[in-house]
């Protein structure tokens, strides 16, 4: 079974919802006994797909706007990003486009983008349309979704399936081969051991055929050996 | 640390006084230098042959290369430091010492680039020599052997040795490199030596059933173990010359002073000065973070990190999972409170010579970004970053850094004195335990005690139950009292008379028979025979005109008789006494040394009216080599007389003699009469040290105890032997004989 490792940083302002559809995601995964104190600042979990199981690292940053100059930190080497905004503020969509244009320039690798429109259940307030959001996902390659805090468990799974199977799709094609050193072994064709801990998200199946092409994924030049 | 301009040679010096002869030599000493377990040999530099051959196999290739490609000039990018320096207060003299060992770094590295340029060079073999002299002490080899025993106890032994040697290599290479190559050349070859050996235990028959995990665990553990080695040296890996860490840091140190008056409130993060779980959360984060500095690898520090940020995080998440933009704040505002020591060398050293996937994966991956964040936060805190008004910014600024935030330093510190008091809480817990605990083991040991002597009590009890005492009547010393009885039953009994005015004749007859015998006897020992000799024609023949019984058995007594001028009485005391001293064996005798010295009589105590004082001094041995001058008229008469020296006769005449028989017969009950020390008879008693009455004597043996009549220990059988003749008089009172067994003693 193919095991995919990869780093995932959820980007966003502050105040979009970004921890919480971490925390929600993760509140499913550990319903049996989630832990206050367990940060959702960082988490790991597995996705089980059809052929092979991706470890996804997702790590959460600050949305504070005095930190944004620190974001590079936290982006560096990281296989895919969720875009989080939230709909009833353009602001945030447009911060959402300032950040695309950052990882567009300093990531040199091919990455996975994913737009994810926070706070559904405020349809009333909507100040950002589907359309909209749609559009620019597709313009930047990226898959769009949306989430709500209060029902839609169903679009946050959607959301890091997605990704996942991308970053799959990523891994077996020949651009995603030159990876940076320290995840050589994505790609590896490994047996997992070990029975799957708590941390294991499995979602087995259910592979979407996305509706964007694998030209759409990855942008930037693919350089060997960045690093 | 501040290693100023000479920390090259210091680090040299270092590296040859590691290799200081010494008179000892160890046995990792002969080891391979790789670290691998065979034996090296100084023709192959210290190596064995495997590791010898690979080695110069690497050197030819790297001599090779190093002629192809030149060394590029080192560049150093200055200007970030500069930029911090520029508002701290280094004074100029300081720069221009910095400034100065860079050109002498520069000097050194141009010299190394040189050597390496030619390398056939003469200089080029001095130096190449010189440097695998240096060797990794063996404390690496075997700190490397117990953990991995203790970490990978299910692993095979040829892992063990591959990461040994990989350790060793890795640091040799490093040590190696650390002069010629700019730290980010060498952070990229520590790079490539981690993930050679990753592919090394991808490709290594010894590794194929180990899975990934332990493969990252073994990683760890060699990164650990070269980089805590490595970390001790100075200016290679922490903090590395050609770099401005050491002024970075002491440029961060300041700058985190300066900035001690931003409080929660500037960075929005929600802390709660009141509270003291949050005071707790917030001091053990700061403890972990300042422990950093004293981790030696990356892996530690890292670890430490990953501490201090889970405190962190705990102590930003009041109701829901905190998330990073609770935490970057905290962290932030934690890194000031804690200032902690050589921050920024600390964070270069994880980022260059961590393993790279450890650093850009995992949490502590995470939290070491965080960590990044933070500093560079502080590095570049303007009032823009706080949200504050910029001429409010710059008062703070000013202010002299022991104002500010003196109200979470008073927190802080009352929270390090909680903790002190909560150590010595458990200190004193601690020593109360220990002492309920000595207490207890006294109390069971008291028990013990007691239970014991109880145990003793019953078991002594038990034996006296089953041995009652019984006190018996004391049986006599057969000392020269129960002599005389034998010596004068044998004389005696020749005449059948039991009265003790025996007529002469009758005592004398047996007495030639005895004495004969002795003397024809020539089994005595030189030491006796010499004065047993001596002796018994004394007796014999002195015995014949002494006109008592009693005194036939020591002719002495006679003798002393005949003699005018003495008292009879006072030379039997003598005499006795002084043959007790010839005689100190307990044959028969109370022992010598049961009585005390003082209770002998010395001839000093004689000196009574009846001796004259000049006499007082003769000794006993004058007296008698005296009696042995009349041996040789002595000696024809009892010769004569006697039949048959070796018949028994005297002794059968002796059967009806029972030594043992109680004393209430008529024939010993004279002699008992008489004293068996003085000889003296008991009514003649007339100096108050004479009444040395022996038959109560304590000491006296049990078994010559007379009333025990059938003492099945005294085998009652007639001696026949000669030496078994015991009739003599002056056998009893002489040396016994070592050749007679002491039972004899009692047979007649």
């Amino acid at each position: 079974m193919k095991v995919i490792e990869a780093k995932i940083v959820v980007l966003g302002s502050q105040g979009v919802g970004k921890t919480s559809l971490v925390v929600r995601y993760i509140g499913k995964m550990f319903s049996k006994h989630i832990s206050p104190t367990i940060g959702a600042s960082f988490f790991t979990c597995n996705i089980n797909l059809d052929n092979a199981r991706v470890k996804l690292q997702v790590w959460d940053t600050a949305g504070q706007e005095r930190f944004r100059s620190m974001a590079p930190m936290y982006y560096r080497n990281a296989n895919a990003a969720l875009l989080v905004f939230d709909i009833t503020s353009v602001s945030s969509f447009t911060a959402i486009k300032g950040w695309v244009k950052e990882l567009q320039s300093n990531v040199p690798e091919a990455m996975v983008l994913s737009v994810v429109g926070n706070k559904s259940d405020l349809e009333q307030y909507r100040a950002v349309t589907v359309s909209e959001a749609t559009q620019f996902a597709a313009s930047i390659g990226a898959h769009y979704c949306e989430t709500s805090a209060l029902h839609d468990q169903q679009g946050i799974d959607q959301v890091f399936l997605n990704t996942a199977s991308a970053l799959l799709r990523l891994s077996s094609s020949n651009t995603m081969s030159s990876l940076r050193a320290y995840d050589s072994s994505d790609g590896d064709d490994k047996i997992p051991t070990g029975c799957p801990t708590e941390e294991d998200a499995t979602h087995t199946g259910k592979v979407e055929l996305p509706s964007w092409s694998i030209d759409n994924i990855a942008h930037g030049d693919v350089q060997k050996n960045c690093c | 640390m501040w290693y100023g301009p000479n920390l090259q040679r210091s680090y040299k010096y270092m590296m040859f006084a590691s290799k200081m002869p010494s008179l000892r030599i160890d046995k990792s000493d002969l080891k391979c230098k790789n670290g691998c377990d065979y034996f090296g040999n100084p023709q192959w530099q210290g190596y064995c042959s495997k590791c010898h051959r690979e080695q110069m196999q690497r050197q030819r290739k790297a001599e090779k290369e190093s002629s192809a490609t030149l060394p590029k000039p080192e560049q150093k990018k200055t200007d970030r430091g500069l930029k911090i320096t520029s508002h701290s207060s280094f004074s100029k003299f300081e720069e221009k010492r910095l400034r100065q060992s860079e050109t002498l770094k520069k000097a050194n590295l141009l010299k190394f680039s040189v050597f390496k340029k030619s390398s056939t060079d003469d200089h080029d073999h001095s130096a190449e020599k010189r440097l695998p002299e240096f060797k990794i002490p063996a404390m690496v080899n075997e700190g490397m052997k117990s953990d991995f025993r203790m970490k990978f106890s299910q692993l095979s032994p040829s892992m063990d040795r591959d990461a040994r040697v990989f350790v060793h290599s890795f640091i040799m290479d490093v040590i190696k490199c650390a002069n010629v190559l700019t730290v980010d050349e060498l952070s990229e070859r520590v790079q490539r030596q981690y993930q050679r050996f990753m592919r090394h235990m991808d490709t290594s028959s010894h590794f194929t059933n180990v899975d990934s995990d332990t493969k990252e665990l073994l990683m760890d553990f060699v990164e650990k173990h070269a980089m805590t080695y490595l970390h001790e040296l100075p200016s290679v890996v922490f903090s590395p010359t050609g770099t401005d860490d050491e002024r970075l840091d002491r440029a961060m140190s300041e700058r985190i002073q300066q900035l001690s008056w931003v409080g929660e409130k500037h960075l929005e993060c929600k802390l709660d000065r009141s509270n003291a779980e949050c005071r707790q959360l917030l001091y053990k984060a700061i403890s972990e973070l300042l422990g950093m500095d004293s981790a030696l690898s990356p892996g530690g520090k890292l670890s430490r990190v990953r501490r201090a940020c889970r405190h962190v995080l705990r102590l930003c998440s009041h109701a829901a999972p905190a998330s990073a933009d609770d935490l970057l704040p905290a962290l932030i505002f934690t890194v000031l409170k804690a200032n902690p020591p050589r921050l920024v060398s600390n964070i270069n050293f994880v980022t260059r010579f961590c393993n790279a996937q450890r650093l850009m994966t995992g949490e502590g991956g995470y939290y070491f970004t965080n960590l990044c964040c933070a500093v560079s936060f502080i590095e570049n805190l303007t009032a823009e970053s706080l949200n504050m008004d910029k001429k409010e910014f710059d008062s703070y600024m000013a202010m002299p850094a022991s104002i500010g935030g003196s109200s979470w330093a008073a927190a802080l510190s009352l929270c390090g004195a909680a903790r002190e008091a909560q150590e010595q809480r458990e200190g004193a817990a601690q020593v109360l335990a220990q002492a309920q605990q000595l207490q207890a083991r006294a109390d069971s040991l008291a028990a013990n005690a007691l239970s014991f002597e109880e145990q003793i009590a019953k078991k002594v009890q038990d034996v006296l139950a089953k041995t009652p005492l019984e006190i018996k009547p004391r049986r006599e010393l057969p000392r020269f009292g129960k002599f005389k009885e034998i010596n004068t039953a044998a004389l005696i009994d020749l005449g059948s008379n039991n009265d003790t005015e025996e007529p002469k004749a009758t005592a004398k007859q047996p007495q030639p028979q005895a004495t004969t015998t002795q003397l024809t006897e020539p089994v005595y020992t030189a030491t006796d025979s010499v004065e047993i000799t001596h002796k018994q024609p004394d007796t014999s023949v002195i015995v014949q005109p002494s006109d008592e019984p009693k005194l036939n058995i020591l002719g002495f007594e006679v003798i002393e008789r005949e003699s005018p001028s003495k008292s009879p009485q006072n030379w039997d005391l003598k005499k006795t006494g002084s043959t007790e001293l010839l005689t100190p064996s307990p044959l028969g005798f109370t022992p010598f040394d049961s009585r005390s010295i003082d209770e002998l009589m010395t001839p000093d105590e004689f000196v009574t009216d009846h001796l004259p004082p000049g006499l007082s001094n003769i000794n006993y041995d004058i007296d008698l080599s005296d009696f042995s001058g009349d041996n040789s008229i002595a000696e024809d008469a009892p010769k004569t007389e006697n039949k048959d020296p070796f018949s028994p006769d005297g002794l059968r005449k002796t059967v009806p003699f029972d030594p043992f028989a109680p004393q209430t017969s008529k024939d010993y009950a004279v002699l008992e009469s008489f004293d068996e020390f003085s000889f003296v008879h008991k009514n003649q008693e007339t100096d108050p040290f004479e009444v040395v009455h022996r038959g109560n004597n304590p000491f006296s043996p049990v078994e010559m105890r007379a009333d025990l009549e059938n003492d099945p220990f005294t085998p009652q059988k007639k001696s026949t032997s000669i030496l078994d003749d015991n009739d003599s008089p002056t056998s009893a009172c002489l040396l016994p004989s070592p050749l007679l067994p002491q039972s004899s003693k009692k047979s007649t």
